[in-house]
């Protein structure tokens, strides 16, 4: 069950080098660098996971010993890579609109005025 | 613990950057309000980090901070922490010097440009977030302040997006950047996967002993993600175009401090997280990146013609000798690695700005048009001619002391280990500097000698702000070099013994035993260094070998039957391939060919064209080179580690 979440955060992240790598449009670029964010987020939320487990949310005094519950820190550290995510995402979409008024192209073999 | 005491200090040095740029935003509307901002500031967190020398560099003690007072409970590190030690100082202060002088330059630098709130306000955070990385004792908090940091350089990349190539930099950068600090994450998550901490010195305590698949790849992520911020090849075309495209304030900072950033990472990762430096394989990888870097570097700076893109390579190429001598794993080695780095950050930065300020006068830096400049900016040339000599390696300059530092330690390596690879690198990093003396004197000669052009005859010298922060620089480039011994005594040497600390960095934030406890005999244990033999040489005799040398070849030179005329017209056919002076006689320069290496670009032909078809300037190859990266790195750690 759960090695399939692995095997699926590698095959985004995979997926997503591969995107960034083959595609020669700006914003398939960006929509590659956010396959491969997900897929590290998936990886983050997979790592916390405890088969069986309940929301880690107790008040002070229900917290004893016997709780079993999932990892919290991956969940909150999660939150905080797909915010960062959002942010690469807007600002690189903000340099793709800027790059096309610039240059009236999309396509990254043309973008290489900055060359040798 | 009063409110004053000097533990507080490095969130201090943290918290006034991040608050200056929120204030600046809310009420840094009028230009005095912000320049007094930006420079209370910077100023402030340079003053905190000056204020912990006395107990870190000379006292020796490590300061574990958590924050919220959030100690470890039960061998658990739960809170957020920061820590510095010597070799977290010494950056520390690198970055801060760094950032002082580029607000002090900006203020009149950047009088013209709109938008100025959201540049200081981009300033600052770009800073506050390298120097959270530096002092951080957190693999995830590392993980912020590098997403941080890298944000806010793209975004100060296309600051002056109408400039060329500004925005295609900044793309290139966040594309290829964006793999990095997505490796770096993994990395970090996959040890916290095997570890279940992210405290760095719990993890450094935990997982040299227990080395399996999962932390092997955990290296290689974050060693390539490192790398990326570090700009070493093959991540250098990024440097390149974004130091070129950005303000000269910012290449300052992205040459001298982000890349830094990426070192001090690479250095904590491999001493102090996995502890694998005693490997011979690594060290030679290390040691070997690094070489190539100098020499690829310096190759394709010869070929530039673009004033600040030829700094950025050049900025690689040094960066090449600090992980050169790095990765050799002895005090000396390391020792001057980190003089190097500082020494990068000021004569580097000093470069840029006088490359800057040849821009804010002249509109180009493209060397081709300019030309004659000393008549008209002759402290800006004096200022540039230090930094060159530095850079160059000329004595008494700083470059000199770290080079030759750099060169020893290469040598000795050679001798101790018997390995003649090393030497090898002693001879790279000898040629390297050669052909960076070559890269500035032909700088010199096209931008601030030769013929004045006519569009520059109105061209004034540069307001007294941005010469004062270019005199700065050039004032600690003599200093450093004028006494190395103060440098490595005081900076170096402190920093040298932090790095071969590691039981002592994960005790001082664990509780003291912690690291026998967990890895029993394997701890690491501070390791008694030997400085015996780090700089020995003396500036001013060095001085009196360089005027004896220029003395004797003014003597042959006014001795022969040297005949200048005669020498530019007749000699011209025959004379098109030579080393020096080879090339058609061209308008504006005595120099054949428009450039005095044209005979030797001329016999490099073929790499020259090799390198330039390869740099292609496609977003894809870059991100291509960074997978083939990552590959080589998750081989290499799963076959040695």
């Amino acid at each position: 069950m759960i090695t399939f979440n692995y095997l699926a955060s590698f095959f985004l992240i995979v997926l997503g080098i591969y995107t960034i790598v083959v595609k020669y449009n700006l914003v398939k670029t960006v929509i590659g660098m956010c396959i491969m964010d997900y897929g590290v987020n998936l990886l983050i939320i997979s790592v916390g996971f405890n088969p069986g487990g309940t929301a880690p949310i107790f008040t002070e005094g229900e917290l004893t010993a016997a709780s079993y519950f999932v990892d919290p820190i991956p969940q909150a550290l999660t939150l905080t890579s797909i915010v960062i995510g959002a942010c690469v995402t807007a600002m690189t979409l903000a340099l793709v609109i800027k790059l096309e008024e610039s240059y009236e192209t999309l396509d990254t073999r043309e973008i290489r005025r900055l060359r040798g | 613990m009063s409110i004053f005491s000097y533990q507080h200090f490095p969130v201090y040095a943290i918290m006034v950057l991040f608050l200056g740029a929120f204030l600046i935003a809310a009420i840094g509307r009028k230009a005095p309000v912000r320049h007094c901002l930006a420079v209370l500031a910077s100023g402030a967190s340079l003053a905190f980090m000056i204020a912990l020398i006395q107990p870190v560099m000379l006292g020796g003690e490590i300061i574990a901070y958590w924050m919220g007072n959030r100690v470890p409970a039960g061998g658990y590190a739960i809170g957020i922490a920061l820590e510095v030690d010597a070799l977290g100082l010494f950056f520390g202060l690198v970055v801060t010097l760094a950032l002082f002088a580029s607000v002090i330059y900006s203020i009149r630098y950047m009088a013209h440009d709109d938008n100025q709130e959201q540049y200081y306000i981009l300033l600052l955070v770009l800073i506050g977030g390298v120097l959270g990385l530096i002092l951080s004792g957190d693999m995830f908090n590392m993980y912020i302040m590098v997403e941080i940091m890298t944000i806010s350089a793209v975004a100060l990349t296309a600051f002056r997006h109408k400039v060329f190539g500004a925005l295609e930099a900044a793309f290139k950068y966040m594309v290829v950047g964006g793999i990095g600090s997505t490796c770096i994450l993994a990395g970090v998550i996959i040890l916290y996967a095997q570890a279940h901490t992210l405290n760095f010195a719990q993890l450094a305590a935990l997982i040299p002993g227990n080395l399996n698949t999962a932390t092997k790849v955990a290296f290689a992520l974050l060693f390539i993600g490192f790398s990326t911020k570090a700009f070493i090849v093959p991540f250098h075309p990024l440097a390149a175009d974004a130091h070129g495209a950005a303000p000269a304030s910012i290449s300052l900072l992205i040459s001298g401090v982000l890349t830094k950033s990426g070192v001090y990472g690479l250095i904590r990762l491999t001493y102090v997280l996995f502890q694998t430096m005693n490997l011979g394989t690594m060290q030679f990888w290390l040691v070997f990146i690094g070489s190539v870097s100098m020499f690829v570097c310096v190759t394709m700076a010869l070929a530039q013609h673009d004033f600040k893109r030829l700094l950025a390579f050049h900025s690689i190429s040094q960066i090449g000798y600090v992980l050169s001598a790095v990765g050799l794993c002895t005090a000396m080695g390391i020792s001057s690695g980190l003089y190097h780095a500082m020494n990068h950050t000021l004569f580097k930065g000093l470069l840029f700005l006088a490359a800057g300020a040849v821009l804010h006068e002249t509109g180009t830096t493209d060397l081709d048009k300019l030309g004659g400049l000393s008549k008209k900016m002759p402290h800006t040339t004096v200022l540039f001619l230090i930094g060159a000599a530095s850079i160059s390696g000329i004595p008494p300059f700083n470059g000199f002391a770290s080079k030759w530092m750099v060169y020893q330690a290469t040598y000795m390596k050679a001798v101790e280990s018997g390995n003649i690879g090393f030497l090898l690198v002693t001879i790279i990093a000898l040629v390297t500097s050669t052909l960076t003396l070559a890269s500035f004197v032909k700088v010199t000669q096209s931008v601030f000698f030769g013929q004045l052009p006519k569009e520059y005859e109105n061209v004034k010298e540069v307001p007294f702000g941005m010469r004062l922060a270019m005199g700065i620089l050039a004032l600690l480039c003599v200093l450093t070099g004028l006494f190395p011994g103060l440098v490595t005594t005081y900076l170096t040497e402190p920093a040298t013994r932090a790095v071969f600390n590691a039981g002592g960095y994960i005790n001082a934030m664990m509780g003291s035993g912690y690291a026998e406890s967990v890895m029993g005999a394997n701890a690491p244990a501070a390791q008694a260094v030997n400085f015996a033999e780090v700089g020995v040489w003396s500036p001013i005799s060095w001085l009196c070998i360089l005027m004896i040398a220029l003395l004797a070849i003014c003597i042959v030179a006014l001795s022969s039957k040297y005949d200048r005329v005669s020498e530019n017209q007749g000699a011209k056919v025959e004379g098109k391939y030579d080393l020096f002076f080879g090339g058609e006689r061209s308008v504006y320069s005595q120099v054949g060919g428009d450039d005095l290496f044209w005979g030797f670009k001329h016999n490099w032909r073929h790499y020259f064209g090799f390198m330039h078809e390869l740099h292609s300037g496609v977003v894809n190859d870059y991100a291509l080179w960074a997978v083939v990266a990552l590959a080589l790195a998750l081989l290499y750690a799963m076959i040695v580690l």
